[in-house]
């Protein structure tokens, strides 16, 4: 298991290597994916499951796939297709998927030797654990969390703002609000 | 497991939460601009009278927070210049031609963030108060972002601040990888001296100098302080900044891996730099905002002098320097918010905006001067009782190189101030852009600011009850 641990921490390290040397987003993001996964791999050999399978389902799940759709879909254009092309050369895809194949036999040779379950040392610590933690005297850092995305919220849908709504509101003179505010849902 | 007295402790943050909560759904109803800035101020004030409960009932630990004096002290200060920015930014953005009611919800947020990151003795309570801070903080300085300046503020602020939280959390793991616990009792019986220990507080330190903007990391703060607008920048610079030197000290005071080795030295060399370079780079701004920036730099280089010696009477200098500081720096933002109010457009930042103000805006000019002569430390502002306690401070400890460095700084800093005050005399008229409206005097706004500036002048001749206050101040022990 340590084997394993040091191998995924090694792969991390390399994959974070190339988010930041890499010059084109894509491939940078592929880099980070990799990383993410590898990261959970270290969760995993620790006995952190729930963190493990937290990080790959919300970060290279979730956020890491919505950051590369987002990328992609800016890029559309007449050059799309080429750059496609570009991005198929063995020089951008190789490093990530070595990478990728050293993480795939790390968890192969793991399953083989003995198993799911194993883990360095210590106690497993398991989805109930960190819930009974998280509503239990973490109690008011989840509500910190909620008011810090209410924040987030507010600030990201006030800035993304469409700018009819405001011109609707100026056209109603200088106090929009005396009204029925109409306006309101203008974010994004 | 949170008892009933941890729920009373945490009322004033309750409240404040609640009234940002009743905000959110007053603006999903209906959008008023008064009515919200009134329900803001409703709220930060049944937030103060609940603080005072919980003062009378004394120090109540908890696992994450504290509330001891040092932490009452601090929210009292939180609270008190967020009830000045609310009535600030209703002067202000009675202009504004887009939404005006978020920027209440988010001051209400931000200040949340502040009262829980005074209170902290865990780091997870630290991290998640600094980014309860100062996540709103990016929203309320790019509100009017429609100028570019401000969005240029707002985004700034955002990149350079989440460089400075992976600093912090990188110094996070190193500590709790050396000691094992997070919460500061934890770590500070944990510390073994150590390369990696003393890397996490360094890291740490850098991540909350830059919020303090202390020199290498303040790069930020000069294009901040002039493009954001008006109340927002009055927040950063005096709630924001008191929340992150409070939970500094209580780092450093309570945690013997910040004041091992090298690191006492460290914050010298930081504080030394940070007041000579804060004052001499002031002295070349011809933009009253980014010269209160610098200014703010070099104030918080005086501060650290307090952390550097971190014994005796450290606190209670920290204490009363903070709140001289406070009352100044709001007074002055006070009146660059009142000049540019109502909105329309950039804020009367430039020096050449302030030419021949005192003619025919004598109060405010008053007012300014007042504010100025205080962050100079002149004798009779509260000022000068900051300044002598930070000197008294020095030369008690015989840190020599600090004390050359506080007088060097004071006299540069008094030639820049003078620079400005000079400048609202002048007879020719200057080519003002903006004005405050007539009857400024009348409005909550108006009132705010002067009554700074006399609180200003109170504290400078007859401080003696500041002082017995402060004399007390204690930070909870175990």
């Amino acid at each position: 298991m340590e084997l394993a641990f040091y191998l995924s921490g090694g792969v991390a390290v390399l994959a974070t290597l190339g988010v930041i040397t890499g010059t084109n987003p894509i491939h940078a993001l592929m880099y980070l994916i990799v990383s993410l996964i590898a990261v959970a791999m270290v969760f995993f050999t620790l006995g952190a499951p729930f963190a493990a399978a937290l990080e790959i389902i919300v970060y290279a799940g979730a956020i890491m796939v919505l950051f590369v759709f987002v990328v992609m879909i800016l890029n559309l254009g007449e050059g799309a297709v080429a750059q496609e092309r570009l991005w198929l050369q063995p020089r951008t895809w190789l490093g990530p998927s070595l990478l990728a194949a050293v993480l795939l036999v790390v968890l192969v040779a793991s399953l083989v030797q003995g198993g799911a379950g194993q883990f360095i040392s210590g106690e497993p610590i398991s989805a109930q654990a960190v819930g009974g933690l998280l509503f239990g005297p973490w109690l008011l850092v989840v509500e910190l969390a909620a008011m810090l995305l209410l924040a987030a919220l507010v600030t990201a849908s006030h800035i993304g703002r469409r700018p009819e709504v405001e011109r609707w509101s100026e056209s109603k003179g200088r106090r929009p609000g005396a009204g029925r505010g109409k306006g309101n849902g203008g974010g994004r | 497991m949170l008892t009933r007295l941890h729920l009373f402790a945490l009322s004033p943050f309750i409240l404040v939460c609640a009234t940002a909560v009743t905000v959110m759904l007053g603006i999903a109803w209906r959008r008023q601009h008064t009515v919200t800035a009134l329900v803001s101020a409703l709220g930060l004030n049944l937030a103060l009278v609940a603080l005072w409960l919980v003062w009378r009932t004394g120090e109540v630990p908890t696992l994450l927070l504290v509330f001891d004096n040092v932490a009452v002290f601090a929210t009292l200060l939180i609270l008190v210049s967020a009830l000045a920015c609310v009535t600030l930014s209703h002067a202000y953005l009675d202009g504004y031609p887009g939404p005006r009611e978020e920027f209440y919800l988010l001051l209400l947020c931000a200040a949340a963030g502040a009262m829980v990151l005074v209170a902290s003795r865990h780091l997870a309570t630290v991290f998640f108060g600094l980014e309860l801070l100062s996540m709103p903080l990016y929203g309320m300085l790019a509100y009017t972002y429609r100028d570019a300046h401000s969005l240029e503020a707002g985004i700034k602020y955002l990149i350079l601040s989440a460089a400075a939280s992976a600093f912090l959390l990188f110094g996070m793991a190193l500590l709790y990888s050396q000691t094992g616990r997070l919460d500061f009792p934890g770590v500070a019986a944990g510390f073994a001296a150590g390369a990696w220990a003393l890397a996490g507080a360094g890291l740490m330190l850098v991540g909350l100098g830059f919020k303090l903007s202390l020199v290498p990391f303040h790069l930020w703060t000069p294009d901040v302080y002039q493009g954001g607008p008006g109340p927002a920048i009055a927040f950063l610079a005096t709630a924001s900044k008191l929340a992150v030197f409070v939970v500094l000290m209580r780092l450093v005071m309570e945690i013997p891996a910040f004041r091992a080795d090298w690191l006492p030295g460290l914050l010298a060399a930081l504080a030394i730099v940070t007041m000579l370079a804060g004052n001499l780079l002031a002295l070349l701004q011809s933009n009253l905002k980014r010269l209160l920036g610098y200014s703010s730099i070099a104030h918080f280089g005086y501060l650290l002098v307090a952390l550097v010696v971190a014994d005796g009477l450290a606190l209670e200098t920290a204490g009363v320097y903070l709140i001289t500081y406070l009352v100044a720096t709001l007074g002055a933002f006070g009146v660059v918010t009142l000049l540019s109010s109502p909105y329309s457009g950039d804020d009367a930042s430039a020096l050449h905006h302030y030419r021949g103000l005192f003619w025919h805006r004598p109060y405010l000019a008053a007012v300014l001067t007042i504010t100025l002569l205080s962050l100079a430390g002149i004798p009779f502002t509260a000022g000068f009782i900051g300044k002598f306690y930070i000197l008294m401070l020095g030369v008690e400890a015989e840190r020599w190189w600090l004390v050359a460095a506080i007088i060097v700084g004071s006299v540069i800093g008094l030639y820049y101030y003078l620079r400005v005050m000079v400048t609202l005399y002048l007879v020719e008229p200057g080519m003002m852009r903006r004005d405050a409206p007539s009857d400024w005097g009348m409005h909550a706004g108006g009132l705010v600011v002067l009554g700074l500036a006399l609180l200003v002048l109170l504290l400078g001749v007859y401080p003696a009850p500041m002082i017995d206050w402060m004399a007390g101040m204690t930070l909870f022990a175990g």
